[in-house]
């Protein structure tokens, strides 16, 4: 059995070598019902996996294949090569606006996607809205029995709340996280003073053990006490939560980010793309998501198979939502570039 | 008349075997050269295109390198930490390939075993494990709490477990050049030294060091080259302070969208790597880099 598979890969391989570049020739021969999706991987992916993917391909016998994580640069790359290794990809709403502007994804194709079965406010920047995501300030409860930092001021406190910390490493999150612990009120946080920013981020880069890039590293570092308060995404905090560690989430001052679906501009399969977003975007699916995964659904309908005690926990519960950061898309488009090139040189020097 | 005509065109009938023999070769080695091409030369060419078109035709991106003084530390850094984790290679990995070449017998088979088996486990598992390992709750930990020396320090996410990652990756690369060199080292040298009167130390220093020194370049460049494109490592068990090149040419493409800048730096990396080469080159020679 092993050795059949073995010589069916080699003939395979032998068979590709032939016919020119691997990429091209899977993608030849899976391009009519096969689309791919650049996603985030992890729990996101696996909830992905049985929110949108299966029920889509029971559906409509199209493929989903995913590749992870998800990449503004080979965005832009594969749109200015024109070969591409995803069809569809998951990004955020600023980032979503930049790629817009710089003509990196397709218009929404007006013949597939049906307005009628879309909900107010699901398409921006020519892509459709996906979901609601929380990075907030999480802390060990175990490390504060008196009560941990309740806010930006007392992560950045390290005298009354001492304790191992760890950020994201993420620009324009961290920059809105130190505006708010130098005072600025959660709704004047847009549009970005960096330089105030910045000041106050040197106050706390000593105390920052850890800058994390991956959601589970996030969660492997307050899993093995490495540190007692993180900026962390609000699903991966509650995940921790379901396995019984005591973690508690705080909403004030965290950002909410629109994720969004968007379409690489020429991919081979944008019809069937566009297809699958439709389908992604109804209620049934994105319930299923926040479910599976505690970020909040972009579509009101979506809250009809979503119990009251899972909305509580999500980006969209209005009492989360109105404590945190008021986001400004086009601001944030603006200013992410000159923000990263500037965070980039300061965590390195 | 027919020998003496055959024997006339004998010389010629060699010669185009000889031609259709060089043909042959350059068939079957078509092939592999223009896979080399392909996927070596042309990004190589497309990257250094990169570095002096994108955005526009100048040398702006390299001046910037030069000038911006974190982008120099990042290059400083990445020398010196190559350097530091080779001198750790060559110091730990020495006695551990003099042991496997010269005691022989199951010693050096376990030895070998392990070094082998190192080598083989991929290197994202050896990263994670020093996690565990130094982590708050590891063994390291414990056993400070243990012995009642209070709190451990901090063991993670610094410099030191940045390098001690690094130096651990590469050992094997650095006891597999000086094994095969030792193996190679005649101990009949040995012999005749300690019969003419030279003491083990004094035969080590005279005889046997000497002779081992090529394993010594070989392991050293070998580590140092392989440490200079370092990325994973360094990320998961550093901070950003120890920043190596190849985090800041990823970091520029996939945050800043900077492929010209980066292609700079890869270039800087390229052009440091060859002149490595090439020293070791002029001195050595690279065909004998694998014994």
């Amino acid at each position: 059995m092993r050795r059949r598979r073995f010589l069916k890969g080699f003939a395979a391989t032998g068979a590709a070598a032939v016919a020119g570049p691997l990429i091209i020739t899977e993608r030849t021969i899976a391009q009519t019902r096969t689309i791919y999706v650049n996603t985030w991987g992890g729990s996101w992916t696996a909830a992905e996996e049985a929110a949108f993917f299966k029920p889509f391909t029971d559906q409509t016998g199209i493929r989903v294949k995913t590749v992870a994580p998800v990449s503004y640069a080979k965005l832009k790359a594969q749109v200015q090569s024109g070969s591409y290794e995803w069809d569809i990809t998951a990004i955020t709403q600023a980032d979503l606006l930049r790629a817009e502007r710089e003509g990196l994804v397709e218009p929404v194709d007006w013949t597939v996607v049906k307005k009628d079965k879309l909900f107010p406010n699901a398409v921006y920047a020519n892509g459709l809205a996906y979901c609601a995501l929380g990075t907030n300030l999480a802390y060990r409860k175990d490390k504060y029995p008196q009560g941990g930092p309740k806010s930006w001021a007392d992560f950045w406190d390290v005298k009354k709340f001492p304790g191992n910390r760890s950020m994201l490493n993420n620009a324009v999150r961290t920059v809105q996280f130190a505006l708010v612990a130098d005072g600025v009120p959660v709704d004047k946080v847009f549009p970005l003073d960096i330089d105030r920013a910045f000041r106050k981020l040197d106050q706390i880069k000593p105390h920052i053990k850890v800058w994390w890039t991956q959601g589970n590293q996030s969660q492997q570092l307050v899993r093995d006490g490495e540190v007692d308060m993180i900026v962390m995404w609000n699903a991966r905090a509650s995940e921790l939560q379901q396995q019984g560690l005591p973690v508690e989430l705080v909403w004030p001052g965290a950002t909410i980010t629109t994720t969004m679906w968007g379409v690489a501009k020429g991919a081979p399969n944008r019809k069937l793309a566009w297809e699958f977003l439709q389908f992604a975007v109804q209620p049934k699916p994105q319930a299923d998501f926040a479910n599976k995964l505690y970020y909040g659904p972009t579509n009101p309908e979506a809250f009809k198979y979503i119990s009251p005690e899972v909305s509580r926990q999500l980006p969209t519960y209005p009492e989360n939502a109105k404590v945190a950061i008021k986001s400004d898309t086009v601001a944030e488009a603006d200013q992410t570039a000159k923000i990263q090139e500037r965070f980039t040189q300061w965590l390195a020097s | 008349m027919a020998r003496e005509l055959s024997a006339v065109a004998a010389p010629p009938a060699g010669a185009v075997r000889g031609a259709s023999r060089n043909a042959t070769a350059w068939i079957l080695l078509a092939p592999s050269c223009l896979a080399l091409v392909l996927l070596f030369v042309v990004p190589i060419v497309y990257v250094l295109v990169l570095s002096v078109t994108d955005p526009r035709l100048s040398l702006a991106h390299y001046q910037r390198i030069f000038t911006v003084p974190v982008y120099t530390r990042v290059i400083v850094n990445t020398f010196v930490t190559s350097l530091i984790v080779t001198m750790l290679c060559l110091v730990i990995g020495y006695p551990i390939a003099y042991v496997m070449a010269r005691r022989g017998g199951w010693m050096s088979t376990v030895l070998l075993t392990i070094v082998a088996m190192s080598f083989w486990t991929g290197f994202l598992v050896r990263t994670y494990a020093w996690l565990v390992i130094l982590g708050s709750k590891g063994p390291v930990a414990a056993a400070y709490g243990a012995l009642g020396l209070g709190p451990a320090p901090q063991l993670l996410f610094n410099t030191f477990s940045s390098t001690l990652g690094m130096t651990h990756i590469l050992l094997p690369y650095m006891v597999l050049a000086l094994y095969a060199t030792m193996r190679k080292i005649d101990p009949s040298h040995l012999k005749a030294a300690a019969s003419l009167g030279a003491r083990p130390a004094a035969t080590f220093r005279e005889v046997f060091l000497p002779l081992s020194l090529p394993g010594v370049v070989n392991g050293s460049l070998l580590v140092f080259v392989s440490c200079l494109g370092f990325f994973v490592t360094p990320v998961l068990l550093g901070t950003p302070r120890d920043m190596m090149i190849s985090q800041l040419i990823n970091q520029q493409i996939e945050e800043l969208l900077a492929f010209g800048f980066a292609s700079a730096v890869a270039v800087v990396l390229l052009v440091a790597t060859c002149a490595v080469l090439a020293i070791y080159n002029y001195y050595a020679g690279l065909d004998r880099l694998w014994g």
